[in-house]
């Protein structure tokens, strides 16, 4: 989970300059564009022009061979949405795929998460190397482990094992759990879980140890059992970290797809593909066909997507603070 | 929460005050049980962190023969073979230098354009400054994998693609939005007395910003570097689709490709799994204080 969006800092501009000094004092404005120059810029280069070129792809038709677009309008959203036989019923299950995720992974981060913080913080022993092992997923999050994943997840790997040594026998997976369409994207599901975890427990830890310590006296003084204190009111003071946490995870659902491309590549089937995934295989794994535009039109439409949710995100935050 | 709601208070045992030595040998059963069951169900979740970890580590240390009857944790025959192979053979030595060249040059690059940039933004002050800050936090929005393939193509134009500076480049401008947001926070709380007595004394700009600021945000500078260094050291996507050359391989890519090879021997994966994933751990263990004070800090600002 990136934690990108979480700070929210103070504006450049937060001191008010002087009253002198409301005209801009030159030798200053040439510091202050020289510092800035080298952001400005590699951003021209690999921000702006790429956005631009991006975007104006979107509405053409190309292979990445050929030297001449082929201007097509709307179409490629078209195509990608309802129009084409071919790719439109990709798109839609990778939809499909993806809104499972997208509910799947913030409820369960929340579920996970908000409870594993509320006990780390009501520990004082080993509370720092907990910390740290628990952020491990989070520090490695990679290839290496998805790698390692897929080692105890395959036919005669560890979780069959452990699952037939608890007597569990029954939930085994003789074709692995990646192999059968129907555990193959909740197993994905569980696997990005476990990476979001670490950064919504920390999110919530933080927090946690900024609430006044008296709120929770006075309710014990009025006779609170600790499960009660928890939900009238810890929960409550925390919903704004409830809110960032939810709109991280269903960011990172809605365009990541790494963890799907190294452990499944969207298989079996279709049955993992996701939209992130989708927007990668027309970019690079189509060969000849004219499909990089139409990869260009579902990255845009994914960036309206994640552009709603922060628009969301603007606003529940401001109510439930 | 804190650790009060375990006290014998909180399970409705008389308050003594002072914690009387009596009542702290002789804790409620129902305090015991509780207790124990927080203990257990923080290993419990422990353990499911560290999972896949523990069974990387135990078959990169088993033979080929051994991995594939599999079934057990700990190694019966333990062997450094696959690990020293897996190096050797596979040329990872290689594979690990460039990793640590495109990693340090981009933390580098980081460090120096966006401390700059931060030292602008935060006490400088000049036309469009404001707008130009903005911009850059707007970036946060815009999906990885909806300039990808723009960046490739753009890449292949500039004739970088497939060289390190082509990873490095679009790597350093991917952290832009977040470096800006920290090393900005950062300098805004020092002090502008300090600038301005340096001023009087002749400094310029240069030495204000080298000399004062850099020198009291070292703790962000890390965390930034951490920040950056670990994900770039990960980072799989771009690279996949941009080097072609074995000689550039980075250590994920060269992971890939183990994976990919004809016959798949779990054991040399997982010793390869552990080659790319030990630096990362030793770094983190290292920085742990700046790299998780730093996420805490930038979530309580």
């Amino acid at each position: 989970m990136a934690i990108s969006t979480i700070a929210k800092g103070p504006s450049p501009t937060r001191r008010a300059p002087s009253r002198g000094r409301s005209r801009y004092r030159r030798s200053e404005t040439a510091w202050g564009y020289a510092f800035v120059l080298p952001a400005i810029a590699l951003f021209a280069v690999m921000g702006v022009y790429t956005i631009v070129y991006g975007f104006s792809l979107s509405f053409a038709s190309w292979n990445g061979f050929t030297p001449e677009w082929r201007w097509v309008g709307l179409k490629n959203y078209a195509d990608l949405l309802w129009a084409d036989p071919q790719y439109a019923p990709l798109v839609h299950q990778a939809a499909l795929n993806t809104m499972w995720v997208m509910i799947a992974v913030p409820v369960l981060t929340v579920l996970v998460s908000f409870p594993l913080a509320v006990l780390l913080n009501s520990v004082r022993r080993l509370k720092t190397v907990l910390r740290s092992v628990y952020f491990l997923p989070h520090v490695t999050s990679g290839i290496a482990v998805y790698f390692a994943w897929v080692y105890v997840l395959q036919p005669d790997g560890a979780i069959n094992l452990l699952l037939r040594s608890l007597g569990l026998g029954s939930l085994q997976q003789p074709q692995g759990f990646l192999g059968n369409p129907t555990t193959a994207l909740p197993t994905l599901i569980v696997i990005t879980v476990w990476t979001s975890v670490p950064v919504a427990m920390l999110l919530y830890l933080a927090s946690l140890q900024a609430v006044d310590p008296s709120l929770i006296e006075a309710a014990r003084v009025d006779g609170a059992s600790t499960w009660q204190v928890t939900r009238r009111i810890v929960w409550p003071l925390l919903r704004p970290i409830t809110a960032i946490v939810v709109l991280l995870a269903l960011r990172d659902s809605l365009q990541g797809f790494q963890t799907f491309l190294i452990m499944t590549n969207g298989g079996p089937g279709n049955h993992t593909n996701v939209l992130g995934l989708q927007t990668y295989r027309l970019a690079f794994l189509s060969q000849l066909s004219p499909t990089l535009g139409l990869s260009s039109a579902l990255g845009w439409m994914l960036f309206v997507g994640a552009l709603v949710l922060a628009a969301i995100n603007v606003r529940v935050l401001r109510r439930v603070t | 929460m804190s650790t009060d709601t375990l006290r014998p208070a909180a399970t409705g045992a008389p308050d003594t005050g002072r914690p009387a030595r009596g009542s702290r040998v002789h804790l409620s059963l129902s305090t015991v049980l509780a207790r124990g069951t927080v203990g257990v169900l923080l290993l419990l979740y422990a353990a499911i962190s560290l999972y896949p970890f523990l069974w990387m580590v135990s078959a990169a240390f088993k033979d080929e023969i051994e991995v594939v009857s599999g079934g057990h944790l700990i190694p019966h025959r333990p062997t450094l073979r696959t690990l020293t192979e897996t190096w050797n053979e596979l040329h990872f030595f290689d594979y690990f230098l460039n990793s640590l060249k495109v990693t340090g040059l981009t933390v580098l690059l980081v460090l120096v354009i966006y401390s700059a940039a931060g030292y602008a933004f935060s006490v400088l002050h000049f036309p469009g400054r404001k707008a130009l800050y903005r911009l850059f936090l707007a970036l946060l929005f815009v999906p990885g994998v909806t300039v990808l393939l723009p960046v490739v193509l753009l890449e292949n134009k500039l004739g970088l693609l497939g060289g390190h500076w082509g990873l490095i480049l679009p790597f350093v401008n991917g952290t832009a939005p977040l470096s800006i947001l920290l090393m900005t926070n950062a300098f805004s709380s020092i002090p502008g007395e300090l600038r301005e007595a340096a001023r009087v004394d002749g400094a310029s700009e240069l030495r204000i910003f080298t000399t004062i600021y850099l020198p009291l945000s070292r703790p962000v500078l890390i965390t930034i570097a951490v920040l950056t260094a670990i994900p770039t050291w990960n980072e799989y996507l771009l690279t996949r689709v941009s080097l072609n050359d074995p000689e550039a391989y980075t250590l994920p890519i060269a992971l890939q490709n183990l994976q990919s090879s004809a016959v798949l021997h779990y054991n040399v994966l997982m010793a390869g799994a552990l080659i790319v994933v030990v630096p990362v751990i030793i770094l983190f263990i290292a920085a742990q204080r700046y790299f998780v004070n730093g996420l805490i800090g930038a979530v309580k600002s």
